[in-house]
């Protein structure tokens, strides 16, 4: 009988068949050998044998009713419970018993009949939470250890640069791995709808080395320099920023546990909200208060990165650090909710102009083209280098916070995009 | 003629529903072009591929409806406000009072909520439009805020359905995301004049729901005539499959596709139910009875000629129970009967074919089959076995049995092991084992369920579901008499060969698919071999409304048979010649189609 399923020709609807016998099940229970055996006497239906027909109750839809109570209460209009009884086998011969022509106007009846005490009651749905795969919480604190693992073999062979050179490939290839699976649960996992592009992944990584060298390579380049390769200190001919890029790493684990957090909070507020305008009233102070919980959390990062590394305190370069963690989380918030076009623009735009920045200042270099380098001298010469990335970064995240403000806090932002049904 | 085939997760997909029909119906009506176009349901669907397809099958055009295709596009500010426009429609006409039972009742007293069902199609169309125009994005569109604040100011407008007032946000947001997902059709780029849906003379939707939606919009845009087939009524199926959304999400989704159901019933030339079954449901949900043609699945006959002119059966004394195993199939009650019909008959066998269905609950089943069978034969067994005199080995009065042992080699052989088929189900659809029991000519027995009664007609016996005293007393008296066994399996195999072969099948559609292009034919502009143009190619009388032929004038029919001058204009007419479908066509189908545009 394997073959059986192709030799059915009913050209039913999905399933038909499985529909028809949904909810059958508790024939199983109900008739069960010696009951059925006397006499089937299903209230409310017929075939039950002429003696039990005298002690049929008077009303025989009541009974029926009674019956197929849960039915009845969660019907929303007729044709649900005429679906859900002939589901259990009434047809309109046997709903004759009824004194109803067919099932829809015995279905009518029933639903009319059912006591509504006006409002559906406080329905408030559990909270579905976001579906999570396990073990995102640990997995955050990878990048962070990665990071201080590449900076201490980095510290540790100073002096010996070919050794440092394979350090901080590996290193730089461990923390892309790492990052690569924190992300790739959790509350910061984009779906393969929203997946960024290659040009915003691109623009990402370009930011992220600016961090790491890109302070020293515009002052060096300023000061006309770079006179060789960075040799992992902010004291060679080209300084590179290691307390930045480590303190980045570490706050990976607070982002993603923050993410969670909101994403977590606003589903409790969806459910509870009546309204979308109440929903946004009580997002924004949330969204807000994590934004700022997280800033927090950066900033004492980066004052104990700066501590351990001995690095001299730059308010400059703190600001831009702080600016470009606070882009990227907001970047990755909004693309995981399903608004990819605006963070891929910011990024691009951010990216772009500390590109442009580099770019002028080594423009500035050639014969009659030294006023292109003026803007960037002038900056670099008031506030130091970090400035390039503090306002960069910190206006492109602005924008994005506005941006946020506005899209996060709506309700569809936070429905549940199941993908594939 | 060019026949667009539309299907939802069925052919040509290896494990499509239906894709045994639908292959039958391709291959049976080679003198039409078929171009099908499928929606699958699933990546692995997909995957699998499609079965071999028939010359005349000339293009396949498939997409998916499990992926949303959201590629984060926007749309601009103009057509922006024109979504939300269109949505803000839809959004209302689906919260307007009670969809489908009220608009049946209303309907029935001559109009009333009617407006409701226009204003959900113009604004179906309206968004079908957009997409026209703007390329892609709806998708993104229809889970925006825009769509989930539509929604719920429909929600909270007065006179809005009373069950849909409570919804929540959590509940605006399934239903939003549940409507962008039975709208996902809308997207797809299968809407071109040239060779897409606009090229074909017919649309055929091989069930509602998503796969008649291009259909509908091909109805909108060029007014290609559609025919829906359902085998199974798909707002039927999204009552019971709906469990876990809340109240007022399920209110609104039923709702939404009671108003969509309608549209495409409202909006096809004509439709063809299954069975009487479903066809109720589709003149419940709106449909005129005037376009309901009942064609029933047919079923490959030839498998079961051999049994069914085979004079003698095996076994007088045999009762055969075939189908799936499962709760719903009542063997409990069957064995019941069975005790009462061996006290009559001692000699008399069950033996139970099939499989249990997949799932645990199937094996369950049949376990607890099998051992209430042991329970309640036991001592019959144990007496067989003391008399000793028989050399043969005592037959075990309950078998359960498979198909493809050496006993029952082929289906048909398991009906013929029986001389009375019986089946004993609480709940039943289309019943495919008593069709095939009546192919071969058996004599059976059944409970009045599902669509039981429209099967079997007057050639079988049918008693009350769950009365195993009855369905007991109706298998002695067969098996006592051998001549009416005869005559029922032979009126029973008559009755099928006339109503359940595929070839009845094919011919039905055949003649339904002439009956709309006469009726509801497509007005394109004719042009000459190199698409120029061509002026005055149909005549500027064929848009006229009205009578062509001078009525009175008998003398005009002389060119035909006489009585087919008086042939009453009507749906029954289309035979009728060319200037009577016109005619016919001019003064009902237009003036129906140009009211929506």
């Amino acid at each position: 009988m394997s073959g059986r399923r192709q030799d059915v020709d009913l050209p039913g609807v999905p399933g038909s068949a499985a529909v028809w016998n949904a909810g059958s099940d508790e024939w199983l229970v109900t008739a069960d050998a010696p009951d059925a055996l006397d006499a089937p006497d299903v209230p409310g239906l017929p075939g039950s044998s002429d003696e039990s027909s005298s002690r049929a109750p008077a009303d025989p839809v009541k009974a029926l009713m009674q019956r197929h109570r849960e039915l009845c209460e969660r019907a929303v209009d007729p044709l649900e419970i005429a679906a859900g009884l002939e589901a259990h086998g009434v047809t309109d011969r046997t709903v004759a018993r009824f004194r109803h022509r067919d099932v829809f106007s015995l279905a009518e009846e029933m639903y009319a009949r059912v006591p509504r005490d006006g409002e559906t009651g406080p329905a408030v749905a559990a909270v579905k939470l976001p579906k999570v795969r396990a073990g995102w919480a640990v997995l955050a604190l990878l990048p962070g250890a990665a990071c201080a693992a590449a900076v201490t073999g980095l510290r540790l062979t100073e002096d010996r640069p070919r050794l440092a050179v394979v350090i901080a490939v590996m290193g730089v290839l461990a923390i892309a791995l790492s990052l690569r699976l924190a992300l790739s649960r959790g509350s910061l996992h984009t779906t393969r709808a929203w997946r960024t592009t290659k040009g915003t992944r691109a623009w990402t990584c370009w930011i992220l080395a600016y961090a790491l060298l890109g302070d020293g390579l515009l002052g060096a380049a300023l000061a006309g320099g770079p006179d060789g390769w960075p040799n992992g200190g902010l004291d060679g001919p080209w300084p590179v920023r290691l307390g930045s890029v480590l303190a980045l790493g570490l706050a990976c684990a607070p982002a993603v546990w923050f993410a969670h957090l909101f994403a977590v909070r606003a589903r409790r507020r969806l459910a509870a909200s009546r309204t979308l305008e109440e929903f946004a009233a009580s997002a924004r102070p949330l969204l807000l208060g994590v934004f700022g919980l997280f800033l927090c959390v950066l900033s004492g990062l980066l004052a104990l990165c700066e501590v351990l590394l001995d690095e001299p305190v730059d308010p400059a370069a703190y600001a831009g650090t702080g600016a470009l963690g606070a882009l990227l989380l907001l970047a990755r918030l909004l693309t995981v909710h399903g608004f990819t076009h605006a963070p891929a623009v910011i990024l691009a735009a951010a990216g772009a102009a500390e590109a442009t920045a580099v770019a002028s200042a080594f423009a500035g270099r050639l014969s009659g083209c030294s006023f292109l380098a003026v803007p960037v001298e002038t900056v670099v010469g008031a506030w130091g280098a970090g400035v390039v990335p503090a306002l960069v970064c910190g206006a492109a995240a602005l924008v994005l916070l506005v941006h946020a403000t506005r899209t996060l806090t709506r309700a569809s932002a936070h429905a549940d995009h199941g993908g594939t049904p | 003629m060019r026949i667009g085939l539309l299907t939802e997760g069925g052919y040509p997909y290896v494990s499509g529903d239906a894709r045994l029909w639908c292959d039958r119906l391709v291959r049976g009506l080679g003198q039409h072009d078929f171009d099908v176009y499928a929606l699958s349901r699933s990546e692995r669907q997909r995957g699998e591929g499609w079965i071999e397809l028939p010359p005349q099958v000339g293009r396949v055009r498939t997409a998916p409806l499990w992926t949303a295709g959201d590629d984060g596009a926007g749309y601009g500010r103009r057509a922006r406000r024109r979504f939300a426009e269109c949505y803000g429609e839809l959004a209302a006409a689906v919260c307007a009072g009670d969809a489908v039972a009220r608009d049946a009742a209303g309907e029935a007293s001559g109009g009333g909520s009617s407006s409701a069902a226009d204003r959900f199609g113009s604004a179906l169309y309206g968004l079908a439009e957009l997409v026209r125009e703007e390329g892609r994005g709806l998708t993104g569109a229809l889970r925006s805020e825009t769509a989930v604040r539509a929604l719920e100011s429909a929600c909270r407008a007065p006179g809005a359905l009373h069950a849909a007032r409570g919804a929540r946000i959590p509940d605006l947001l399934t239903v939003a995301d549940r409507i962008e997902r039975a709208l996902r059709p809308l997207s797809l780029d299968w809407y071109d004049e040239e060779d897409g849906l606009g090229s074909v003379d017919l649309c055929h939707a091989t069930s509602g729901g998503a796969a008649a939606l291009p259909g509908l919009l091909a109805r909108h845009f060029w007014g290609v005539p559609l025919l829906v087939t359902e085998y199974g009524v798909q707002l039927r199926a999204h009552y019971l499959g709906s469990r876990e959304e809340s109240g007022p999400a399920r209110a609104l989704l039923a709702a939404f596709h009671g108003r969509l159901a309608a549209e495409v019933y409202r909006q096809a030339a004509l439709i063809t139910p299954g069975n009487t079954h479903a066809r109720r449901w589709q003149e419940r949900c709106g449909a005129d009875r005037a376009k309901l043609r009942t064609v029933y699945p047919g079923m490959d006959a030839s498998r079961f000629r051999d049994v069914g002119e085979r004079a003698e059966c095996a076994d007088p004394d045999t009762l055969v129970w075939v189908g799936r195993i499962e709760p719903g199939k009542d063997l409990v009650s069957l064995l019941q009967a069975f005790v009462e019909v061996r006290k009559a008959r001692p000699k008399a066998r069950l033996r139970i074919v099939g499989v249990p269905a997949g799932g645990p609950v199937g094996a369950a089943y049949l376990a607890q089959c099998k051992a209430l069978a042991v329970q309640l034969f036991a001592d019959e067994a144990e007496g067989v076995r003391e008399l000793g005199d028989d050399p043969v080995p005592p037959v075990p009065p309950v078998s359960f049995e498979e198909i493809g042992g050496p006993d029952l080699p082929s289906l048909a052989e398991a009906y013929a092991a029986g001389a009375v088929v019986v089946l004993s189900s609480v709940v039943e659809g289309f019943p495919i084992s008593l069709v095939e029991a009546m192919f071969c000519g058996r004599a059976t027995v059944s409970t009045d369920v599902g669509a039981v009664v429209e099967v079997i007609g007057g050639t079988g016996l049918v008693v009350p579901p769950r009365n195993p005293r009855a369905l007991a007393e109706v298998c002695v008296a067969l098996l006592r008499d051998p001549e009416r066994r005869a005559l029922l399996g032979a009126a029973a195999r008559a009755r099928a060969l006339e109503l359940f072969t595929v070839e009845q099948n094919v011919a039905a559609f055949h003649g339904i698919y002439l009956e709309i292009v006469s009726h509801c034919p497509v007005r394109r502009a004719a042009a000459d071999g190199t698409g120029e143009p061509l002026p005055f190619a149909v005549p500027a009388e064929a848009h006229v409304r009205g009578r062509w032929a001078e009525s009175g004038t008998r003398s005009v029919a002389a060119s035909g048979p006489r009585w087919a001058a008086g042939t009453p204009s009507g749906p029954g007419a289309a035979g009728a010649g060319a200037a009577g479908a016109l005619s016919d066509s001019a003064q009902e189908r237009v003036p129906a189609g140009e009211g929506t545009r």
